[in-house]
């Protein structure tokens, strides 16, 4: 991420505490050599907020060749990728990208002709605990235990076949196959709860209720938690374990999203600038000019007096001062813009300098909006349209792989300069998956989109996507094509899914003769009122923007099959209809 | 570009600019309709001969839905949004207007006033419509512009509907002054319908958040705003008293009966929902840094009830006081002097504002709430002795000091909690209405003179609570000679 070099803009605001007690112990037991391994990861904030504490077991299967290697590969790979993966991933996607990584590389190290690295297959579990919620990661049979008010819980399910009273096979593990398959289950968390990992040479040989009162007793008596690992695997050893033997104890000592009043107070930290008039300084940067401003914002042309740059500086509405919903959701726009690095997507330029005021600082895009650039124009080339659409598509891409949804993409949002190079603005709107999970003393703002350009289910307030993303592209590419947003008006009064349905597609090459209907077929398919009916992918859009694509063909003919089916049964109707009218009135009159 | 918080106003190429105009004129036009009887009260008590009670039932009744009928439209424009529902209020006012002007039966008056009270709650919906079209630094601007021109509507009424009348002649004169006012409505939601837009073009959109009622921040406070509530009920029980068979004999027993039951039962309602909003507090409490004291907003609603209130009540009798206590006035010359009184709003609202930006919340309140009272005073002392033209340079000075308080009054408001100033004002609005239905109330029993002085009496009390008022704090910012903005804290 080249863009964190330049990053000061944190979310600090979100820091609640979590503080846990963990002790960890592995030993070969009665094998020369140990193929368990475990690790853990207790970070400082931020990172504890933003990404979690995670705790890992592994243990490498002994009948491969390189079992130890593998349980360490998994191990350690996976902390240090796992905290590598961008701070807007949620814990499943980024475990899920880290973990797929690590399967196939085992996978490619087991099937290598090299006899020696044989074999790295491993089980593996993980606990990764963030905000309020423990995330329970698991392939092979070690296990997840979470002890609460009494109970002990296995939460994880042994991926393990019994062929006979003393074989047993795993069926799923780590480096087995070149497709993964992991288990993943968020549990919520309490205070006081333990999360006790082992691996099968603890657990195979203790009962259930053997391991509770051991944990139990451990913990009434406060005893240290290695000392309680200790003990476990003693027993274990006792009760004739072979095995090695490994586990890890975790209590949560402390538990709390940020208190509203620390919340408050950090998002009020700043005071709201006042409006602001060409010629006022604030913190060095002087204003040349108001560029835009809305009931929610507003944004000004300013100089840095230090070194002479113009940049553009948002400030929030006055009227929100005392709006925490909206305040965060200021605060976290120059955090995610600084974690969209792309091209296409206009650059945060706050300096290291402190602030006095809340407000951000942004590239200065010397240009247009879309909506003006097209407002001035009769008429733009297809190509020059699929070109701009296909930069934004571009941008958007970069929000996606970020795990992010930018929720408000329209021709306002988007400036083009005199290159007709495009930049996306406006973070005001998006979504995080990364941030979602960290809960907040506060209702968040839903944000709903803009009703030209929103998708059916974003509007509605359900659950938006990529492909959410992709009907409010497809509005923004048929507006530049044609000058015209695709369904007018009529969409502004819609309210349920159903009215959406009713909603008709008039082709863009009915409005502009110059305009090929196979355009038409990309363009209708990206609207489809239901988010499954439309592509999936940006590229596969775009592509069929520029290049007929025969199979859209026939999904367009058969349409107007049916719209024509339609029409001959309202003509039946009708006519049956006329006739009872007629039956009626010649009764009446006879 | 334009910066600054002005607007220009002769830019109708802005559309911003253009909403302003047709929300204020929408206003303008509900307030006419929404007092185009009182101007006309003398012909209408000639052609009907009609009762003085009977008179002044009908002020009542113009007022009294009024209070639940902002609930309603408030609940509507969160559906069906400002432009949708201004147009429905409009139409409304236009078909309810015309039925008034058709009406050949006192009870038939009484029914088209009672139901025109609806279109006294026009107000917030153009509210809302412009704090959607302007930015933060102008929307306070254009919002005194929306309230100080619109209200204008009922002197506009006063000072033209008699003359109105006179032109078209005849003892149905009254009736076609009344009907033009409708028909301009009418015609007025085609074109409003036509050219408003609920939002600017482009607008985000973010999922509405709690609705029903307002958020206080402690137990106490959660009582003392329930409390505050029964008032609003009260008026309209009193308001069904007054029109059943004890009263003017409007209602039968079993229907003003019925009405008490309805208010019980909607009474019940609204506390649910003011605690639905509220039982997140009420089970967790809430920090201390959220917290504000509903005792302001509690304030700013009886001074809103005297002022507003007043304004109201005085407005709807004052042509026919004109004309009852000058020997020798005809309607029309009534309806000028009558005027003289909802004119001011032009000035004094925004001066009002002013002071109270300048001078300090709780001072400018209590100055200008004395002067209420001296006006009130003065007016009371008003005989037929009196040269008419200092009876009118009387009621216009008072008007002054009411409407100035007025404004002195929403200058506090976006002050208290600014994330709920649209709750805030909501129902210091209602108990504006609340104030004319009670003041009227009180004339239906008393002549003018002790009228006014009620008035008076009424306010001393609202004076003593205004000293309750917390001065709200906050930060100024000061922008010294090289443009640097700098912060001061203000105690």
């Amino acid at each position: 991420m080249t863009a964190e070099a330049h990053l000061v803009s944190s979310a600090f605001h979100l820091e609640g505490r979590l503080e846990l007690t963990a002790g960890q112990v592995s030993s070969p037991g009665r094998r020369s050599t140990n193929e368990d391994c475990m690790g853990l990861r207790i970070p400082d904030e931020p990172t504890r907020t933003m990404k979690g504490v995670a705790a890992v077991i592994a243990d490498g299967v002994s009948s491969a060749a390189a079992g130890r290697e593998a349980s360490e590969i998994c191990v350690q790979s996976f902390l240090s990728d796992y905290y590598s993966t961008p701070e807007t991933w949620s814990v499943k996607h980024a475990a899920g990208v880290v973990l797929t990584a690590l399967n196939r590389w085992l996978y490619s190290c087991s099937s290598g002709v090299d006899e020696a690295h044989r074999g790295h297959v491993s089980t593996f579990s993980a606990v990764v605990f963030k905000s309020q919620t423990a995330h329970v990661l698991h392939v092979g049979d070690s296990r997840v235990y979470r002890l609460r008010d009494g109970v002990l819980e296995q939460l994880t399910r042994d991926h393990a076949t019994q062929i006979s009273e003393t074989e047993c096979y795993l069926s799923r593990a780590m480096g087995m196959d070149v497709s993964l398959e992991v288990d993943y289950r968020p549990v919520d968390v309490r205070p006081r709860d333990v999360f006790f990992l082992t691996t099968d040479g603890v657990h195979d040989w203790l009962l259930h209720e053997q391991m509770q009162e051991i944990l139990e007793n451990g913990l009434t008596a406060r005893a240290p938690f290695d000392a309680i690992c200790r003990t476990l695997m003693h027993r274990a050893s006792e009760a004739g374990s072979d095995d090695n033997l490994t586990c890890q104890v975790l209590r949560i000592d402390d538990l709390a999203p940020p208190e509203a009043e620390d919340l408050r107070r950090d998002l009020g930290r700043l005071p709201l600038p006042p409006p602001l008039e060409p010629g006022m300084r604030i913190d060095g940067y002087r204003v040349e000019r108001e560029i835009h401003a809305s009931s929610r914002s507003q944004v000004y042309l300013v100089t840095d007096l230090d070194t002479g740059r113009r940049l553009a500086m948002k400030t929030p509405s006055v009227y929100f001062e005392d709006d925490p919903a909206y305040l965060e959701r200021f605060v976290m726009e120059p955090w995610i813009g600084g974690r969209v690095d792309h091209p296409c997507v206009v650059q945060i330029a706050d300096a290291d300098r402190p602030k006095t005021f809340l407000y951000y600082l942004m590239d200065y895009v010397e240009g247009q909006t879309l909506a003006s650039w097209r407002a001035e124009r009769d008429h733009v080339p297809v190509r020059e349209a699929i070109d701009l659409v296909a930069q934004v598509a571009d941008g958007l891409q970069a929000f996606v792989r970020r795990e992010m949804l930018h929720q408000d993409v329209k021709p306002a949002n988007i400036m083009v300069d005199g290159d007709g190079r495009v930049r996306i603005v406006d973070f005001g709107s998006c979504w995080v998956a990364g941030i979602r999970e960290i809960a907040a003393p506060i209702e968040r703002d839903i944000a709903l989109g803009t009703a030209q350009y929103a998708a059916p289910e974003a509007r509605l307030g359900d659950t938006a996507g990529t492909r959410s993303e992709m009907f409010s592209l497809a509005a923004v590419a048929y507006e530049l094509l044609t000058g015209t947003p695709p369904f007018g008006d009529a969409i502004e009064s819609v309210r349920t899914t159903r009215d959406f349905e009713t909603l008709e597609y008039r082709p863009a090459s009915e409005r502009d003769p110059l305009i090929p209907t196979w355009l038409d077929r990309a363009l209708q398919k990206a609207l489809a009122p239901r988010p499954e009916d439309r592509y999936r992918e940006f590229p596969a859009f775009v592509h069929d923007l520029r290049h007929p694509n025969p199979q859209l063909g026939r999904l367009w003919r058969q349409s107007d099959a049916e719209r024509d089916e339609v029409r001959r049964w309202q003509g039946i109707a009708g006519g049956l209809l006329a006739g009872l009218v007629a039956a009626l009135v010649a009764l009446a009159l006879g | 570009m334009s910066t600054g918080s002005k607007i220009d106003v002769l830019n109708l190429r802005d559309e911003s600019v253009r909403t302003l105009h047709f929300a204020w004129i929408a206003f303008f036009l509900t307030f006419v309709v929404w007092f185009n009887h009182a101007p006309l009260l003398a012909y209408i008590r000639d052609s009907f001969e009609i009762t003085d009670p009977q008179i002044k039932a009908l002020l009542i009744l113009n007022v009294a839905l009024t209070i639940p009928a902002r609930i309603v439209v408030g609940i509507f424009v969160d559906r069906f949004g400002p432009r949708a529902v201004y147009t429905g209020l409009l139409v409304a006012a236009g078909l309810l207007t015309l039925a008034f002007a058709l009406a050949d039966s006192f009870p038939q008056l009484a029914l088209a006033r009672l139901a025109l009270g609806f279109v006294g709650a026009g107000f917030v919906i153009g509210i809302r419509l412009v704090g959607e079209w302007f930015p933060a630094r102008q929307v306070g601007l254009a919002e005194g512009i929306y309230g100080g021109w619109g209200n204008f509507g009922s002197a506009a009424a006063a000072l033209s509907l008699p003359t109105v009348a006179l032109l078209f002649g005849g003892e149905n004169g009254w009736r076609w002054a009344a009907a033009s006012t409708g028909v301009a409505a009418l015609l007025f939601a085609g074109l409003f319908y036509r050219s408003v837009r609920n939002t600017p073009k482009g607008s985000t959109y973010f999922k509405p958040r709690k609705t029903g009622g307002l958020e206080v921040t402690s137990r106490r406070d959660f009582y003392f705003y329930v409390a505050m509530n029964v008032p609003m009920y009260l008026a309209l029980a009193v308001l069904a008293w007054k029109l059943s068979p004890t009263g003017v004999g409007l209602l039968p027993l079993w229907a003003t009966q019925g009405i008490y039951a309805g208010l019980v039962a909607l009474f019940v309602f609204h506390v649910s929902q003011i605690y639905r909003v509220n039982a997140d507090m009420l089970r967790d409490g809430v920090p201390k840094i959220y917290r504000y004291p509903f005792k302001q907003v509690a304030i700013l609603d009886v001074a809103y009830f005297a002022t507003f209130g007043s304004e109201l009540a005085v407005v709807s009798v004052l042509p026919l006081y004109f004309l009852d206590t000058f020997a020798g006035l005809d309607p029309v010359t009534a309806g000028v002097f009558a005027s003289g009184f909802a004119c001011m709003n032009l000035v004094a609202r925004p001066a009002g504002g002013w002071l109270s930006d300048r001078l300090g919340r709780k001072r400018t309140l209590t100055v200008l709430i004395l002067g209420l009272i001296v006006g009130y005073v003065t007016l009371g002392q008003v005989t037929a002795d009196w040269p008419i033209i200092l009876a009118v340079a009387a009621t216009m000075s008072c008007s002054l000091f009411v409407q100035a308080g007025e404004g002195a009054v929403f200058a506090v408001v976006p002050l208290v909690r600014r994330r709920m100033t649209g709750q805030i004002a909501g129902m210091t609005g209602a108990y504006g209405n609340v104030g004319a239905v009670v003041y009227l109330t009180v004339l239906s029993f008393v002549g003018y003179s002790t009228f006014f002085l009620v008035i008076a009496a009424s306010a001393f009390v609202v004076l003593a609570a205004v000293q309750f008022l917390d001065e709200p704090e906050g930060h100024t910012v000061e922008v010294r000679e090289d443009g640097t903005v700098e912060l001061i804290e203000v105690a």
